[in-house]
């Protein structure tokens, strides 16, 4: 497959602008023909709606990596492409590809759209990659849709920063390790990062109250 | 300034100058990546292939070559390249395309039905009597240029125009009354 | 030519003005071209790149670098990449200095040569793969550290979001100390890594 190749080595590529990776020889040739199709098609409506192909291809080679059937491919390349094409419409076009994989991502656990959206509405050039990260790592993990993405929200709203959502993740993460409810987990540690910002109000779409405060 | 100037300013570490170039040249070889390939992402994917390899290769470039041709060999490699990937995806690529896309949007410049039918008609060359009869009569290259483009003898170019002419004479009645 | 021209069937003429139209521009598509042409080291004469460099895959620090990663130096500003100037010389004074961290810390943001650890003792064969080596098992090898079972390895990674995994003995492992990436759809589990750009 020459679509293309942009034979950037590793080294050069860093210290240069890492352009695309390298693609080498064709790497969906491993592919049956009919998923091969399948996901080329995809590929093409990517490309076309201006949407980053990459994560879709990577979705590809990781099914042919994990020695998955044709059909799982095309379905977990699908839904990646759904999921993009989603977040983009909540995000807006001027996300970054990162943005939009982790968004994605965000959907995939069911963060619906509006929440999505109003993450997106208070931005102010931020990009949202880390928070939507952690957001899907955390609903992952057992903490309440709602009560994450309020949380992260209001995080987001108040001024915190990647550091802040990745020292809360970790700090989450540890008390879930080691027996805490992961909700309670999540509303005690996000007490403690100072606000940056003036608070506003809860976002509209949570409906849920978070649970009275429990010793941990 | 000439195409060799720029090139020689290019390696020379004016980097900007290869913009000219591409100014030059962009529209060109647009129409014909657009005739080759019959649709305006193919062909932009063929452009950019080329005007990227054309600069990383630009250290090959030999004076000795109009730069035309040079530049035409790398866009003809890259229509068939995409041409050859392509294959039966397109018919299938309809479908898909309706049950996966929202509206679709026209293109900026869309000039009509006469494009569209010229599209047509081309597409059903061959697509080596298409790219010796585009390249003759569109792009209107000598079979020299012709020749070193696509890298078949010259001879053989100027039956492949011939046959080219041939089917689409005998193809228009039909077309006309479609 | 003219008189080739003229000679055609008139049909055919019709069809070779209609060809000849220029098509117009997509603006958009052009200033990507440019873009993506801004973003190219600049074309040099005859390009002598040291034949390590063209490799892509398996890659391997230079050996200054290594030296001081596998000393174990975190924080410490590390020369991670080559570039190379048109005469072939490698041109180190271009280059940012980057600090290696951990992907499984938060500080691991501001790193861009990665290194990956996973504890595996009982392992006789252990691999990383990920976005950034289309998941190639055979690509990233990760070599043992001693006798209490670290398995480490070290990657270049571009800035941005990756999702990675182990392959521990065939099976796919996620990073137990990484944040979780959504269900990869074929019954396993990935894991996230955040890499900053490097600073000067």
């Amino acid at each position: 497959m020459k679509h293309m190749l942009i034979r950037v080595t590793a080294l050069v590529a860093l210290t240069t602008s890492l352009s695309a990776q390298d693609r080498g020889a064709d790497p969906l040739s491993r592919l049956d023909p009919s998923t091969r199709y399948s996901v080329e098609l995809l590929l093409d409506s990517a490309r076309h709606l201006g949407l980053p192909y990459g994560p879709i291809e990577s979705k590809a080679l990781e099914g042919i990596s994990k020695r998955a059937s044709g059909r799982d491919i095309v379905v977990a390349a699908r839904r990646v492409f759904r999921a993009l094409r989603d977040a983009r419409a909540a995000l807006g076009p001027a996300s970054s590809s990162d943005e939009l994989t982790a968004a994605a991502g965000a959907l995939r656990v069911g963060i619906t759209t509006t929440q999505l959206s109003s993450l997106a509405a208070r931005r102010d050039g931020k990009a949202l990659t880390v928070p939507l990260v952690v957001l899907a790592d955390l609903v992952t993990r057992g903490v309440a849709r709602d009560t994450a993405s309020s949380t992260i929200f209001q995080l987001w709203q108040s001024g915190a920063a990647d550091d802040d959502f990745l020292g809360l993740w970790r700090s989450v993460e540890r008390d879930i390790v080691s027996g805490t409810d992961p909700g309670v987990a999540l509303l005690n540690r996000a007490r403690q990062i100072p606000a940056k910002g003036p608070l506003t109000a809860v976002p509209p779409t949570s409906g849920v109250r978070p649970p009275e405060d429990a010793k941990t | 300034m000439s195409d060799a100037a720029y090139v020689q300013r290019v390696l020379n570490g004016d980097a900007g100058a290869f913009t000219q170039l591409v100014n030059r040249y962009y529209e060109r070889c647009s129409r014909f990546a657009v005739r080759m390939l019959g649709n305006r992402d193919d062909a932009e994917d063929a452009l950019q292939a080329t005007f990227m390899r054309a600069y990383r290769s630009l250290g090959k470039y030999q004076e000795r070559d109009r730069f035309s041709a040079w530049l035409y060999r790398i866009l003809v490699n890259q229509c068939r390249s995409i041409a050859s990937r392509r294959s039966q995806r397109e018919r299938v690529f309809v479908r898909e395309e309706a049950a996966l896309l929202n509206a679709a949007d026209r293109r900026p410049g869309w000039t009509g039905e006469d494009e569209e039918l010229v599209q047509r008609i081309l597409a059903e060359l061959d697509p080596l009597l298409r790219e010796a009869f585009v390249l003759k009569y569109v792009e209107e290259l000598s079979y020299e240029e012709m020749s070193a483009a696509t890298g078949v003898g010259i001879s053989a170019l100027k039956m492949r125009v011939k046959r080219a002419c041939d089917r689409l004479k005998a193809r228009w009645e039909y077309i006309k009354d479609d | 030519m003219t008189d080739e021209f003229d000679s055609l069937d008139p049909n055919v003429r019709w069809i070779i003005n209609e060809a000849r139209r220029p098509v117009p521009v997509d603006a958009a598509a052009r200033d990507r071209l440019l873009e993506a042409l801004r973003a190219e080291p600049a074309p040099a004469r005859a390009p002598r790149f040291v034949a390590w460099l063209a490799q892509p895959r398996n890659f391997q620090l230079p050996p200054f670098a290594a030296a001081a990663l596998a000393a174990g130096l975190v924080g410490i500003g590390v020369l991670s990449g080559l570039a190379i100037n048109r005469d072939g010389r490698p041109a180190t004074e271009q280059l940012p200095a980057v600090a290696v961290g951990h992907p499984q810390l938060p500080d691991s943001l501001a790193a861009a040569a990665m290194k990956f650890v996973i504890v595996a003792p009982q392992a006789a064969k252990v691999s990383l793969v990920g976005d950034f080596n289309r998941w190639d098992a055979t690509a990233t090898p990760m070599v043992a550290q001693g006798k209490d079972g670290l398995w480490t390895v070290f990657v270049p990674l571009r800035p941005g979001l990756h999702t990675y995994s182990f392959v521990v003995d065939g099976q796919f492992v996620s990073d137990p100390a990484a944040p979780i990436a959504p269900d990869d759809g074929f019954g396993h589990r990935s894991s996230v890594v955040l890499v900053r750009k490097p600073t000067l």
